[in-house]
Formats: C-alpha cells, sequence, structure tokens
C-alpha cells in the first residue's frame, strides 16, 4: 500500500464535505433541516485513536486552516478546534476500551462538541442569531443523524485502513 | 492525577493559543478583501474544489433529467395550455420592445440601467458549517467579475458577490442574517420603492423595509430590483409579496417576500456584469455604514 494513503483520505473527505453541503439545508414539511458534514473531523478521530495523537492534531491544523481560508474567512477558528477534538479524544480513549463501537459513539459525541463550541463562537461574533432551541432542533439532531450514518457506513473501513498502516509501518521500523 | 502537559507544551499550547486568537481577530476585521495568501489558497482549493463538485453536478442533473421524464406527460398537458398565451405574449413583447427602442433613440437616452452582461458559473462548493450562507463560484477576477455583483439564477435573485480572487468568488445569498446585504428594490409596474433587508428564517421570506406608507402594496404583486442601488442592474425578479405591514415604529410599511429563486441546490448561476455602474458605494453594496443612522427613523 501507498506511504500517503492516509493524508490522502483525509484531503478526499475535505473535498467531498462542500459538496454534500450543496445538498443541504433538506426542507421536510416546510421546516428546514440543516445537516453539516463533518466526515473530515470523524477522520481525524479515528487517526487519532488508531494512528498517533501527534498526526492527527498536524493533520488538523493542516486541514483546518485551509478550511478557514477557502470557506469562511475566519483564520484560526477550525485551525484551533480540529486539534482540539482529536485532543480530548485521546484523552477520553485511555479511559475506555478501543472497541469499533465506543470509537464510533466517542466520534458522534465529539461532533456534538464540535457543533455547540462552533455555535457559541457563531453567536459571539453574530455570525447568527438563532436561539438554542433551535439550533439543537434544526442543527444540531439532523446533523448528528446525517454524520452518524456516515460513521456507520465508513467507521469500520478507516479502522482497517489504519490498522493496516500501522502494521506496515512497525513492519518498516523492524 | 494524571498530568496531561508538561512545561514545554503547556507554553507550547499557550503561544498557540495566542497566535490563533490573534488571528482569528485580524482576520474578522477585514473580511471583505482577500490577502494574497488567502487568494492563492483559495484558487488552489478551488480547483481541486470543482473538480470534486462538477461529477456530482452532474450526477444529480442525470437525476433530475430521469425525474422530469417521469413527469413529462402532465407537463405536456399543462404547457400546451398555456402555449396559445405564449404566443400572443411574446408578439406583444417583441412589439412593445422595438417601440421601447424607437422611443429611447428620440429622447437620446443611451445608458439603461437594465442592461448587463452576462457570465455563466458553476457552484463548487458551498459553506460546509453553514453558519453564513456563502456559496464559491468557478468564475472571477479573471472572468471580469467584481465586488458586490448581482447574481441570479434562471428564477430570479439569488445573492450578490462578496469577494473576488483571481479564479473563484464567495456569493453571499439573500437568506444570509448579514444586515449589511441590502437590495433596492421595487414593486413592478409602479413606483414603490423599498430595501430588502432581512430574511426570515421561520417563514423562508425576504423582508422588504422602508416602503413610504403612502403606497399602496397589495399581496401578490411581484417585486423586482430598482437598479438605484447603483450595482444591480434593473428589473431582476426578487419575489412575490406574501403579506404587509408596518414596521416596528408604524412610520414605513414593511412586505413579506416569498422569494422567486430556490437557495437550496443551486448548481449554476449567472453573475451580472452592469454595463453602466455610477457608485460603488450604493445601497446594494457593504459600505453602508452610513445609512445605518436611518435604522431609527
Amino acid at each position: 500500500m501507498i506511504r500517503s494513503i492516509i493524508p490522502l483520505i483525509a484531503v478526499l473527505l475535505f473535498f467531498l464535505e462542500p459538496v454534500f453541503s450543496l445538498f443541504s439545508p433538506v426542507n421536510i414539511g416546510g421546516t428546514s433541516y440543516t445537516l453539516v458534514p463533518r466526515f473530515v473531523v470523524v477522520y481525524l478521530i479515528f487517526i487519532a485513536v488508531y494512528y498517533s495523537r501527534q498526526r492527527a492534531i498536524i493533520y488538523g491544523i493542516v486541514l483546518g486552516l485551509l478550511y478557514d481560508m477557502y470557506h469562511i474567512d475566519i483564520i484560526g477558528l477550525y485551525a484551533f478546534l480540529y486539534p482540539l477534538i482529536c485532543f480530548i479524544a485521546t484523552l477520553i480513549i485511555r479511559q475506555i476500551h478501543r472497541h469499533i463501537v465506543t470509537v464510533m459513539f466517542l466520534a458522534l459525541l465529539l461532533i456534538i462538541v464540535l457543533e455547540v463550541l462552533s455555535y457559541f463562537f457563531a453567536s459571539l461574533v453574530s455570525l447568527t442569531s438563532i436561539g438554542l432551541d433551535e439550533f439543537i432542533t434544526g442543527r444540531l439532531i439532523p446533523t448528528i443523524i446525517a454524520n452518524s450514518i456516515f460513521v456507520g457506513m465508513f467507521g469500520w473501513f478507516f479502522k482497517t485502513l489504519i490498522y493496516k498502516r500501522v502494521v506496515e509501518r512497525q513492519g518498516e521500523t523492524l | 492525577m494524571p498530568r496531561f502537559f508538561s512545561n514545554k507544551r503547556l507554553i507550547l499550547l499557550l503561544v498557540g493559543v495566542i497566535i490563533l486568537v490573534a488571528l482569528i481577530s485580524f482576520s474578522l476585521k477585514d473580511r471583505q478583501n482577500a490577502s494574497l495568501p488567502e487568494q492563492v489558497v483559495k484558487d488552489v482549493v478551488g480547483f481541486g474544489q470543482s473538480l470534486f463538485s462538477k461529477p456530482a453536478l452532474y450526477i444529480t442533473n442525470v437525476i433530475g433529467n430521469i425525474d422530469g421524464i417521469l413527469n413529462t406527460y402532465e407537463e405536456n398537458k399543462h404547457l400546451k395550455v398555456r402555449l396559445s398565451e405564449y404566443a400572443s405574449g411574446q408578439a406583444e413583447l417583441a412589439d412593445v420592445k422595438a417601440e421601447n427602442e424607437r422611443l429611447l433613440e428620440v429622447v437620446g437616452k443611451k445608458d439603461d440601467l437594465r442592461v448587463y452582461e452576462p457570465v455563466q458559473a458553476t457552484v463548487i462548493s458551498r459553506n460546509p458549517d453553514q453558519w453564513e450562507e456563502k456559496i464559491i463560484i468557478d468564475k472571477g477576477e479573471e472572468h471580469g467579475i467584481k465586488k458586490n455583483m448581482a447574481v441570479i439564477t434562471a428564477n430570479g435573485l439569488v445573492g450578490k458577490v462578496v469577494l473576488v480572487t483571481p479564479f473563484t468568488s464567495t456569493v453571499e445569498l439573500l437568506s444570509t442574517e448579514n444586515r449589511n446585504l441590502r437590495v433596492a428594490a421595487v414593486v413592478a409596474g409602479e413606483k414603490t420603492y423599498g430595501l430588502i433587508e432581512g430574511y426570515d428564517r421561520k417563514r423562508s421570506e425576504l423582508i422588504m423595509k422602508r416602503i413610504d406608507s403612502s403606497f399602496e402594496v397589495k399581496v401578490g404583486q411581484k417585486v423586482i430590483t430598482s437598479g438605484l442601488g447603483g450595482i444591480f442592474p434593473k428589473g431582476l425578479l426578487i419575489g412575490e409579496v406574501t403579506e404587509v405591514s408596518t414596521d416596528d415604529y408604524g412610520l414605513t410599511k414593511l412586505a413579506y417576500i416569498r422569494p422567486a429563486a430556490d437557495f437550496s441546490l443551486l448548481d449554476h448561476v449567472i453573475i451580472t456584469k452592469r454595463s453602466s455602474i455610477t457608485d460603488v458605494n450604493g445601497t446594494d453594496g457593504n459600505d453602508t455604514t452610513n445609512t445605518e443612522g436611518e435604522d431609527g427613523s
């Protein structure tokens, strides 16, 4: 397997996120639900848990910086949030078992953390004026549902992929 | 109690946080212009992004076409009814256009607020964390796009250009919460001027403010851009009036407008290059802080 498969997939997911957000907001029964694709951060959490914290944080800073510059024009927001999420992930995973299901739930939990943090930041700099209840029903819950589908579909794939790379790297050092 | 940080790491973390906070405050200050590194990143990432978005849009178009074929019979029936209406309308329009041209010549008026040059563009991404309603398109400075130009779809006005780099530009949609995105509007066929200012998320409708209370606005009337803001061309369809009420102070009228264009699932848009730009900082522009005082009136 080629060496750079792990960063390549991170870049791929980075480009896929805005494609999926073209389909949002979804309008069901007169109310619109905002779905926020958080593919990159899910993948970073898997890297942090199964591979190495340091790499996850470096990828987080680079991709977060690109995300800030390209999409939201506020440099430093996601460049800070992505590494923070990776750091929290490694702190929690020390306490619990590294089973694939628990890691999936951990990823979803951290998406909630990320969403809430970005909501607080957005209301702080007054990008948004929606209330907390509207945020939870119109944005947080749909986002979690949509991302849980993604995590369910690709979580196992990420895990095997990263494991393969870890084994390969151990082979290199021997 | 486990030790999370060694001293060296703690210092590194603190320095990092300070740099990031400085960066955030620096970039919040001036979001209208992109610095050189930002432009380079936007163009490079935008190029990569279009490699992903264009196939995705192609696939959704194919699915849309299949969907269209399934409804062909119903639509055909409906359209046949409208066809005769259309033919007579077309003849009348041609006649009126010719007449208008002749009269303009008589008057000797060369500049027309309606005239614009359309630039076709493809939407390559939508801001994934959707706090701001922004899309990025694949045309930029090199294609003659400038800040504050109006962006439309076949159905009507969708937004305006807020940031331009050489090969991409960022468009802010009308459904934004940003109060500085204003569009000078007028009720079609009348002299009822107002400003499109703000968006009601719950009703998914635009709000047209500052309509003089002596004017009558009826539900169902069409609202178009007035061209008086200085940047947008005249006559772009915005939407239809659904409700009329008075504003908070009871001095001017306020109308809710159902937008003609759909703000979700945008794929192809048209940027309008108006031929006669009078004032780059008009009401349609961003630098409207000096008109802010009118809010209290």
